[in-house]
């Protein structure tokens, strides 16, 4: 039984049919990259899997259970944790409130955690800083160490490098590929080519929706379906 | 933050302390003033609750008010309730609506459910014109005459206060931080596992409770009331514009906004009838074109001050 399998997932907006009949299946504990051109529906394949967007057809099971029928907060709780590619931190709370919005049990064990997760991304001493007025590439890293405080077993994560820059995004690959080590799952949708080949283990590309390919990074990147795509015939 | 606790502590006894002692040395107007005051410091503090910290400004919280009014009235005339646990039986009537009304409107996007708070005030004021034989129709309800200004100036000062302590219960908790990621960004809030309904469905629920007594205290310390004169769309805005130009999401904002518009309403008011709905518009437009956030989120902001100022 796959982790998470998507089968014949459908979206359309309008007239335009934004993920178009998409099946593939995750294994617990790897590494998975997610990549197409602009427009390809990566984004609207995560807001699917994460119940943000309601399925025209198809469906989404994790750990064998149906969840495309559920709402967004109760796929959260089942496990599934996501940052977004626009980033959504809340502005007007701290960095470490950012944290601990998600969190239950006693207060302090939960603060303790937060200010671990905000060490490893360096941000210990933002702590008590406003997340609005952190730097962009800081404010993915709370959103980043914020998806972690709920123990995600399941994490999806939608273009984490973008915006970070070259440091930080090493010790950020690291953690991730740590998460993994934990034994947690992680799906990410990268325009970074460097990083995808770097961490994932497997690749799905999509284009106008429509899965065209699947395999090992090596094996994708000389795919010629996945160059048209990208570069034009 | 700590050191200045126990003096911040002092500071509220004291001002505890010369509320409860002022109607020995105060004049009959002053304790009347001061009770109205108490109420405009519950009901700011209450729409605080649920719009200040969810962001889902409630545009008909005076349904609320009226609901208590005329369930206590209701009690009072037709059950010979005590006016004290008739009140209190408005804010549970006041807390019974919240979850009706909520249940529905809630699930609508903040626009959408502003106006659908309007238009539910609406609708109750002529529901209870039309039931007549309970509510007195657009004749209203006279209550028996008693005198009991001064035991209701201690229960609405008592209202006031615990509105403001349960706001402040509420800012300094996880739930109070989960209710304003509603405000903040609600699809980052439930895609982190938090069920935004239930937590709006919350809100609403203490933010009712508030207005429902006060409503209760004001009809039975007004001894009269009719549909016009509890479900004013006035008083919804003037409880807004109080908690805009205090501060939203902070402890003492609605407490700082609705003392001053308060003392400038009375002020103004006694002098210029007509001229003082027109100075109350250009505040409106003052705070919101110059200090969106209030005076408090202003100092919160600039002097990174917890929101418990």
């Amino acid at each position: 039984m796959a982790f998470l399998a998507v089968e014949g997932v459908r979206k359309s907006f309008g007239g335009v049919a934004a993920v178009n009949g998409v099946s593939f299946a995750l294994e617990a504990g790897r590494i998975y990259g997610l990549i197409g051109p602009n427009g390809s529906g990566k984004t609207t394949l995560f807001n699917c899997i994460t119940g943000l967007e309601r399925l025209d057809a198809g469906r989404v099971t994790f750990k064998g259970e149906r969840i495309d029928r559920l709402r967004p907060y109760r796929i959260a709780n089942r496990g599934i944790g996501r940052t977004f590619q626009v980033i959504r931190v809340f502005p007007e709370l701290t960095a470490l409130e950012n944290l601990l919005v998600v969190t239950r049990g006693p207060r302090v064990d939960a603060e303790r955690r937060g200010r671990e997760l905000l060490e490893l991304v360096k941000l210990e001493r933002l702590a008590g800083e406003y997340a609005g007025n952190l730097s962009y590439g800081q404010q993915k890293l709370v959103e980043f160490v914020r998806v972690l405080m709920t123990d995600p077993a399941l994490i999806l994560l939608d273009e984490p490098a973008a915006g970070v820059n070259r440091t930080l995004l090493n010790d950020l690959l690291a953690a991730v590929a740590r998460l993994r080590d934990q034994g947690r799952t992680i799906l990410l949708v990268e325009h970074d080519m460097k990083v995808v080949m770097g961490l994932c283990e497997m690749v799905f590309v999509l284009d106008h929706g429509e899965k065209i390919a699947e395999g090992p990074p090596g094996l994708i990147q000389a795919d010629e379906r996945v160059i048209e795509a990208y570069f034009g015939r | 933050m700590s050191a200045r606790r126990p003096m911040v502590l002092v500071l509220i006894a004291v001002g505890l302390a010369a509320l409860a002692a002022y109607p020995t040395v105060g004049t009959g107007y002053g304790v009347r003033a001061m009770l109205q005051l108490f109420m405009w410091i519950a009901l700011a503090g209450s729409w605080n609750l649920v719009s200040g910290l969810t962001g889902y400004v409630s545009f008909g919280h005076v349904a609320f008010f009226g609901i208590g009014s005329y369930a206590t009235a209701i009690l009072i005339t037709r059950a010979a309730w005590p006016w004290l646990p008739a009140s209190l039986a408005g804010g549970v009537a006041a807390a019974v609506l919240a979850l009706v009304i909520g249940y529905p409107c809630l699930r609508l996007k903040g626009p959408y459910f502003a106006i659908a708070m309007l238009g539910l005030n609406e609708v109750l004021r002529v529901l209870v014109s039309y039931f007549e034989g309970l509510t007195g129709g657009g004749l209203g309800l006279s209550l028996p005459t008693l005198q009991a200004t001064l035991p209701i100036y201690y229960v609405m000062g008592a209202t006031a206060a615990a509105v403001t302590l349960l706001t402040y219960l509420i800012l300094t908790s996880r739930f109070g931080l989960r209710l304003m990621t509603i405000r903040e960004d609600e699809i980052a809030a439930e895609a982190l596992g938090i069920d935004t309904f239930r937590h709006k469905l919350s809100a609403l629920l203490l933010s009712a409770v508030g207005p429902g007594i006060v409503g209760g205290l004001a009809a039975r310390d007004q001894g009269y009331i009719e549909p016009i004169s509890v479900f004013p769309l006035a008083t919804t805005i003037t409880m807004i514009v109080m908690v805009l130009f205090g501060g939203k999401g902070t402890v003492w904002g609605p407490v700082l906004g609705a003392a001053v518009l308060f003392v400038f309403q009375e002020a103004v008011w006694a002098r210029f009838i007509y001229l003082h709905q027109l100075l109350f518009g250009a505040i409106i437009i003052a705070v919101v074109l110059l200090m969106p956030r209030g005076v408090l989120g202003l100092l919160q902001l600039k002097y990174r001050l917890p929101r418990t100022i």
